[in-house]
């Protein structure tokens, strides 16, 4: 019921505003923040230290491969070598360390016959080195070695999950350790196609669920059905990108304006990612109409610690979360300046930096940390480590950078609670507005406390007790005489 | 106004059926509204304390955005839209309050809010999480006990009928939300008309 009176109240207020302000309202949004910015507790853009920068802008040309034409896809392996997916080109680019151009491939022998890539959308490199490309004009998956023979090729599927009209699209691939292969296949509304070692479909996994409207409901349920076949399908959304971490797990981004725009899937297909953060993660909060609606999320990257970040392709802006959920930060735009992007499509890491493939210019912008960067993730790795001191300390220089990172007052106030000093992490959890372990802290801090002045406490109260006891009597026999002289 | 006079909100509060005669028939309306005034005031001021001074754990409003004449304007106005609404409906309806006992009335069922209110202000800045459901609870039955003095108070000032007392407090919501209604489209006229004006002003200045 207090729900309701509060209900009640909004209601009112929005009354009052309604009144008040009329046609011309304000909006709060992100585009008038400042470049660098985080989502505060109640959900106002507040500004922080930009924690990422860009420093180098690799071109086709820079790199010595020759201008890139209308590159899709990205990957960075283990020893920070860049597999650039020329789509316009039809064939892939590898560069080294200093970003220049080792090798391209164009082509490939399979079964004693050369081959070609036609608009190919995705590249994976697995830790040997294989490398997998959704060939997407030729409807297959190629699967190189690391010396860039096809080992396999896997066409269109068979089973009876495919429809008989099926059309094997494929645009984006992963590979986790077993060497399973998960595709995302235009126009598949059934989650990623999952494929054995062997190149065989196996099934669908991690669907996005439907959203039905209920006016949409309604209206179905009273029509025809010749009428129902003029209507829209309902048909779940489609992923629009996908990413695959050290343990195995999918990290999938989906254009779902309703529900989760980001899944972390494990091996049946369940979402599991965390939503402990302030909101939960899903790019841009505030945004207006004019400045392209909601975030449209294209590429996520997972690297160490569980930390990952999401490219929203409508602003160009690059959100990077912990595994819990909490937005670290956000850097990127769309703009004709350094660090910002014309059609941002894939986003990697490579170490501690992060780059990002512009498709339209052909470009990658590398966004090296700064010293806040580096500090928060630091911070959030020891944190993932088990080594709550470390973390706490390097959340301390963290909140010294960015008062506004409430996310790292929760970080020492954990430290605090392992140390026993129960008053200063309830502190510290207020600050970041965590009241789950701010109630933790504070019964632990509220038992010392009684613990402590038990003693006393109970003093005062039977003290209390006697001297009303004893003021009862008191007027008892005051009155008791009365009578008596009566 | 002497003590028992002071008294007799909490002992309507407890036989809200005696209470509720004898402040129609037997107490005098000028202490009462002087009473009355009093609970709306204290009503005010505890949701003032509440959203301020409320523990960490059930206090959920965002310091910056704290109005205390928003907060005043949220008692008074539903208050007021209530009684008018009421008295409104009840004189077609044969009821036999006034406007000044209604009002009264709804002030008088109000207090349970106020009692509770206050100790919960303090005793919430030492509760945990878990132990937040009883902050809630006795909130809600606060509440409860408040509808429930209402509803005692219409059927006791109007002298109606069980069922007739629901009906019209039903009805008298409905009226509520008619008004409000009204007040909008009224306010949004206004808006319209004074924004129609200033574009014709600005028109004449700036084409001159």
């Amino acid at each position: 019921m207090v729900a309701r009176i509060k209900k009640l109240r909004t209601g009112l207020l929005a009354l009052c505003c309604l009144v008040s302000l009329g046609l011309g309202g304000e909006l709060a949004l992100a585009e008038s923040a400042a470049p660098s910015y985080n989502y505060s507790y109640w959900g106002n853009a507040v500004a922080a230290p930009s924690a990422y920068e860009a420093t180098k802008l690799i071109t086709g040309a820079s790199s010595g491969a020759g201008p890139f034409n209308n590159p899709q896809d990205i990957q960075v392996t283990a020893d920070k070598q860049i597999y650039v997916l020329d789509s316009g080109n039809n064939r892939f680019v590898i560069l080294d360390q200093d970003y220049k151009s080792v090798k391209a491939v164009d082509a490939f022998q399979f079964k004693g016959k050369a081959e070609k890539f036609n608009n190919p959308q995705g590249i994976y490199v697995t830790q040997q080195k294989e490398v997998y490309v959704a060939d997407t004009g030729n409807k297959r998956i190629v699967h190189l070695d690391s010396s860039f023979k096809a080992v396999g090729i896997i066409e269109a599927p068979k089973s009876e999950l495919l429809q008989a009209n099926f059309e094997f699209q494929p645009v984006r691939v992963a590979v986790d350790k077993a060497d399973r292969i998960y595709v995302m296949s235009a126009g598949v509304f059934d989650g990623f196609m999952e494929f054995g070692a062997d190149g065989v479909f196996k099934s669908f996994i991690g669907a996005n669920r439907v959203h039905v409207d209920a006016v949409e409901y309604f209206w179905k349920s009273i029509s025809t059905k010749a009428q129902r076949e003029q209507m829209v399908m309902y048909t779940p959304t489609e992923f629009t990108n996908l990413d695959i971490n050290d343990e195995g797990f999918l990290y999938a981004t989906n254009g779902d304006d309703y529900g989760d725009p980001i899944k972390k899937l494990n091996a049946q297909g369940a979402d599991i990612l965390r939503r402990e953060g302030y909101y939960k993660p899903s790019g841009d909060l505030l945004y207006s109409t004019r400045s392209g609606g909601a975030p449209r999320l294209v590429d996520i990257d997972v690297s160490d610690s569980e930390i990952y970040a999401v490219l929203d392709a409508s602003r160009g802006r690059v959100f990077t979360y912990n595994g819990d959920g909490y937005l670290l930060y956000i850097f990127g735009g769309i703009g004709n300046r350094l660090g910002e992007f014309n059609t941002p499509v894939a986003i990697e890491h490579s170490g501690d930096d992060i780059l990002v493939l512009d498709q339209a210019l052909g470009e990658i912008t590398v966004f090296q940390t700064t010293e806040y960067g580096r500090t928060l993730n630091s911070a959030v790795r020891s944190y993932y480590n088990g080594d709550e001191e470390l973390a706490s300390q390097e959340f301390s220089k963290v909140v010294n950078l960015n008062a506004n990172m409430e996310y790292a007052y929760a970080g020492i106030g954990k430290a605090y609670l392992r140390q026993g000093e129960y008053k200063e992490s309830a502190e510290y959890f207020e600050r970041s507005m965590d009241r789950t372990n701010y109630s933790k802290a504070f019964l632990l801090y509220r038992k010392e406390v009684l613990r402590g002045h038990f003693s006393t406490i109970m003093t005062a109260l039977i003290a209390l007790l006697a001297l009303w006891l004893g003021l009862r009597m008191y007027r008892k026999m005051k009155a008791r005489k009365k009578v008596e002289l009566h | 106004m002497n003590r028992e006079a002071l008294q007799h909100p909490l002992y309507v509060m407890v036989h809200p059926f005696n209470g509720y005669w004898d402040l129609k028939y037997e107490r005098s309306q000028k202490t009462s509204l002087i009473i009355s005034f009093g609970i709306l005031f204290m009503l005010i001021l505890t949701n003032v304390l509440g959203d301020q001074y409320s523990g960490f754990l059930v206090n959920m409003n965002n310091p910056r955005y704290l109005n205390s004449l928003l907060e005043a304007v949220y008692v008074l106005v539903p208050v007021l839209f209530w009684c008018v609404a009421n008295w409104s409906l009840t004189t077609l309806m044969d009821g036999e309050g006034k406007f000044v006992e209604i009002f009264i009335t709804t002030c008088f069922a109000l207090l349970p809010i106020v009692l509770i209110n206050f100790p919960w202000i303090w005793i919430s800045n030492f509760i945990s999480a878990q132990e937040s459901s009883f902050y809630y609870f006795f909130k809600n039955f606060a509440i409860l006990w408040s509808g429930l003095l209402l509803y005692v108070g219409i059927m006791t000032v109007h002298q109606f009928s069980p069922s007739k007392t629901i009906g019209t407090i039903l009805l008298t919501l409905l009226a509520m939300a008619f008004m409000a209604f009204l007040t909008l489209l009224f306010f949004s006229l206004v808006q319209q008309m004074i924004a129609f004006v200033s574009t014709i002003y600005q028109e004449i200045v700036l084409r001159r």
